[in-house]
């Protein structure tokens, strides 16, 4: 009991980290019907590009802002240049898949060709800790948590709230239709990925936040919760991704906590299959099921 | 032509949900052999749901089919199509990257060299089948003129040729009973009515029919007796001369 | 021929065939079935491991490396309990994952069950000595044949030419015949297949087994060759080198395959390994960091495939259809249009 209360606690980081990353991976699946593997290879470089501003003497949190910006407009960018660009030649899903594990090649090495086999960490000036419940965080954890509330918030308001929310739902549903009711789908695309792509950035900088240095590969190796997470809660269900999260969060620290930390991703793949086995495609899946059908 | 009705297919009170929509509701009718049944109805109706049903691709949520006196409710699709129930789809299902022969080919059952040891047993195994195969895939390409197509991909096709090229294919599995959905979509009008020449050729040879259709002209051609379905329910069935004139099927078509 | 020269060639014609048997088997699952296996190289690793833990005598306690199953198995037995082992893992992934569920979760499944398989190699030290991996792996019929090192080499790339050729007829067995035809055609539409009466989970799981039983095999003569085996050597990314293999030579072409084999994982990352790590460059001295080259090859690797899927999709030697109908069939071909 007394080692399930931290587990608990590490979980909650791990789910927020987590919400954090799907929900902008999941996001890029259902507007473009793109599974980007070279997702982790963005937050890793993202997390560079906060690395360089926080060297350069610029706050933490500022970086971490300037990571989203800077992921957000990558992410754009590859979208627009590189993916839409094999979409619109007619290469489908599984090419699509081939593209962008070939761009997580290319990022992955070009960082690591250019930043060296070595491992980096953030300057973030020491803050207290605090206890809630038995469980001890640290004000960056703490902050790591709001973060993710406050995002999550955010993406629940703008795709429920906003003409521009509403533009991307309908894109996701149907492009055809979208665009023949008079949504600009270029520019809502571009936007979707804007907004990914900032996720993205925000999940690379916790993450490293969180394990307090990282590598080239950091990002790509944190893929796997990713895509359970997603997966899970059924792909392109942002909402889903969120439920996938918190699940595969707490259940792998506090599987970790009772069997051995380095399993932690074993068991989010294990409860992955299990859930695909009893519903192959995942929790929330209404629109999955019905796009089967359309297919 | 049999005195007596004679039913092929039976359909009793078949539901299919989708999450909360009902996508059709307490389906009902009979399609005999020998016959072309018409299957029409306002868009969103439930029909190419219904025919997705029967052939197996989408699992009833409740009712019952029963084809050539045996039940064939929740069969996969392939267990379907071995019985002599075959589909055609919608949207053009050609194999794009195999040349029209070859998609004859495909269709044909129980194939010597379809088996792995089969395959690996080389030619002199399933070759002699095989020449039996070209040999009437050669007769039906003949049958619909489109021998010269026959090294064409059939990526390649115009809409229209993908059509007939999916009939062809059908007739290649030796059905008794083909489900066609839609099968004039996007035919141009001189090739429309070719197809439509083959189809009651093919059922004055004794080939029993389903066929979804929108243009109620050619349904009224060739279609005896006709089912008219609106919101996922059968509301008619009976001759098209009879069907057309009750006010439930204009209400449907109104409103729907 | 000096002799380092003779090893160097000898030790690249191993490589050589034991890429071809692996791209063969990715392209029988990926190109011809159109299954989607990012877990391909957890196979070969599988196969590997096989071999060389049957092979190696039994762990004892003062050992230098732990692993279970250890057994002495004199020459074949080990390639077929590799090819087995592979064979068995496919059956049982291919059962949970090609049964029920949408392709593109399939492939989300594939690659994070090689992720997972190299956590788990890693991390469990007593299953396959753990991240250190395994060493001294006998090399099969080495003091019965009792000959020189370079002697052995030229017999063992015979050895592994021989199971390539055998590999070879056996894939294009499969293609070259009403099989290949019809896995051809669920490959380009599974419903329109399933709806002709063809059982599409059946053939999907049979191409994954074969596919599974051919990367064992290929692991297995690999590992032999070269006594050691780590969880390093069959990362994620390695499947991917076959896949741009398949994309370069030519989906669904045996002959591409093996081109691909010889372009990509051959000429492309292993003749490149021997590229110097310093060097003068305009008179100035330049000192690579390690890794730097492997970096580059992998970026390299990742434009190939981007290159090729933009202006060749189709592969240098394009997949030929209606290739093995009967003679009339290719004589009326002038006939269209």
């Amino acid at each position: 009991m007394s080692q399930l209360v931290p587990a608990i606690g590490f979980g909650l980081i791990t789910a927020s980290i987590l919400a954090i990353a799907a929900v902008g991976f999941t996001l890029q699946f259902s507007v473009t019907n793109i599974l980007n593997l070279a997702y982790g290879d963005v937050m890793t470089a993202s997390a560079f590009a906060a690395y360089i501003a926080n060297h350069a003497g610029v706050d933490i949190w500022l970086s971490l802002l300037m990571a989203a910006l800077f992921g957000a407009v990558f992410s754009m960018l590859l979208n627009r240049f590189v993916y839409f660009q094999f979409v619109r030649r007619g290469t489908r899903l599984f090419g699509m898949i081939i593209v962008t594990i070939a761009m997580s090649l290319i990022i992955q090495n070009v960082l690591l060709a250019v930043f060296r086999p070595t491992f980096f960490s953030y300057e973030v000036s020491a803050s207290a800790s605090y206890t809630f419940a038995g469980m001890i965080l640290t004000g960056s954890q703490l902050a790591i948590m709001g973060i993710a509330v406050v995002a999550m918030v955010s993406v629940h308001l703008l795709s429920t709230r906003t003409r521009l929310g509403k533009a991307m739902r309908a894109t996701a549903t149907n492009p055809g239709l979208a665009r023949s009711c008079g949504v600009a789908t270029d520019r809502v695309i571009d936007v979707a990925w804007l907004l990914s792509g900032a996720l993205c950035g925000i999940a690379g900088v916790v993450l490293v936040l969180n394990t307090a240095t990282f590598s080239e590969v950091t990002g790509a190796n944190f893929l796997v919760p990713i895509i359970a997470a997603a997966v899970l809660g059924g792909i392109g269900q942002p909402y889903g991704a969120m439920l996938g999260a918190v699940t595969i969060g707490l259940a792998s620290e506090v599987a970790a906590s009772v069997i051995n930390p380095s399993y932690k991703d074993v068991v989010a793949f294990a409860i992955l299959i299990v859930v695909l086995l009893v519903r192959p495609q995942g929790i929330l899946s209404e629109v999955a099921s019905g796009k089967e059908v359309a297919a | 032509m049999a005195a007596t009705p004679d039913p092929l297919l039976t359909v009793s009170d078949v539901r299919r949900d989708f999450g909360g929509v009902r996508a059709v509701d307490g389906a009902t009718f009979t399609a005999l052999r020998g016959r072309i049944t018409g299957l029409i109805g306002p868009n969103g109706a439930g029909k190419s749901t219904l025919m997705g049903v029967v052939a197996g691709a989408i699992k009833p949520s409740a009712g019952r089919i029963e084809y050539d006196g045996a039940d064939v409710t929740g069969l996969p699709p392939h267990r379907i199509a071995r019985r002599g129930m075959v589909r055609t789809f919608q949207l053009s299902a050609e194999f794009a990257r195999l040349t029209v022969l070859e998609n004859l080919l495909v269709a044909a059952p129980a194939q010597r060299g379809e088996s792995l040891w089969g395959a690996e047993l080389g030619r002199l195994y399933w070759g002699a089948g095989e020449d039996v195969l070209v040999g009437q895939a050669r007769a039906v390409l003949d049958r619909f003129s489109m021998a010269p197509k026959e090294d064409e991909l059939a990526g390649n096709l115009s809409g229209g040729q993908k059509r007939l090229l999916e009939i062809m294919r059908a007739l290649m599995a030796r059905p008794k009973m083909l489900l066609l959905d839609e099968p004039f979509a996007g035919v141009n009008p001189t090739l429309a009515r070719e197809i439509e020449r083959y189809l009651m050729d093919l059922r004055d040879e004794g080939l029993s029919m389903v066929m979804v259709e929108h243009e109620l002209s050619v349904v009224e051609r060739v279609c005896d007796p006709v089912v008219v379905m609106a919101q996922g329910r059968v509301i008619a069935e009976g001759a098209m001369a009879d069907v057309r004139t009750r006010q439930e099927v204009l209400d449907a078509y109104l409103i729907g | 021929m000096s002799d380092a020269m003779q090893f160097y060639l000898s030790t690249l014609l191993i490589y050589l065939f034991i890429d071809v048997m692996g791209v063969l088997g990715l392209n029988l699952q990926f190109g011809v079935a159109g299954i989607i296996n990012f877990a391909y190289i957890v196979f070969v690793a599988v196969g590997a491991y096989t071999a060389a833990v049957v092979s190696l005598g039994p762990d004892f306690p003062g050992n230098f490396q732990h692993y279970l199953f250890g057994a002495s198995w004199p020459f074949p037995l080990p390639i077929l309990a590799a090819g087995a082992a592979s064979g068995v893992l496919s059956l049982v992934v291919g059962l949970i994952s090609l049964r029920r569920l949408r392709s593109d979760y399939q492939a989300m499944v594939m690659l994070v069950l090689s992720l997972i398989a190299t956590l788990t190699a890693t991390n469990a030290t007593g299953l396959v000595n753990g991240p250190a991996g395994l060493a001294n792996v006998p090399q099969p019929l080495f003091d019965q044949l009792g000959l020189p090192p370079l002697e052995y080499q030229w017999v063992y790339a015979i050895w592994a030419g021989l199971l390539t050729a055998l590999t070879f007829l056996f894939v294009r067995g499969i293609t070259n015949s009403p099989l290949g035809r019809t896995l051809r055609a669920m490959r380009d539409n599974d419903r329109a297949a399933a709806a002709l009466g063809k059982n599409i989970t059946a053939l999907r799981l049979l191409i994954f087994v074969v596919g599974g039983v051919i990367a064992g095999i290929s692991g297995a003569v690999f590992v032999e060759f070269i006594q050691a085996w780590s969880p390093g050597s069959w990362l994620y990314p390695e499947t991917f080198v076959f896949l741009a293999a398949i994309i370069v030579g030519g989906s669904a072409n045996n002959w591409g395959a093996v081109v691909g084999a010889l372009l990509v994982p051959v000429g492309f990352l292993e003749a490149t390994r021997f590229l110097p790590q310093d060097f003068n460059l305009f008179g100035r001295h330049v000192v690579l960091f390690s890794g730097l080259v492997d970096a580059l090859q992998w970026v390299a690797v990742g434009l190939l495939i981007l290159v090729f899927l933009w202006f060749r999709p189709q592969g240098l030697f394009p997949e030929r259809p209606g290739r093995f109908t009967p003679r009339a069939a290719i004589a009326s071909a002038g006939k269209g249009e």
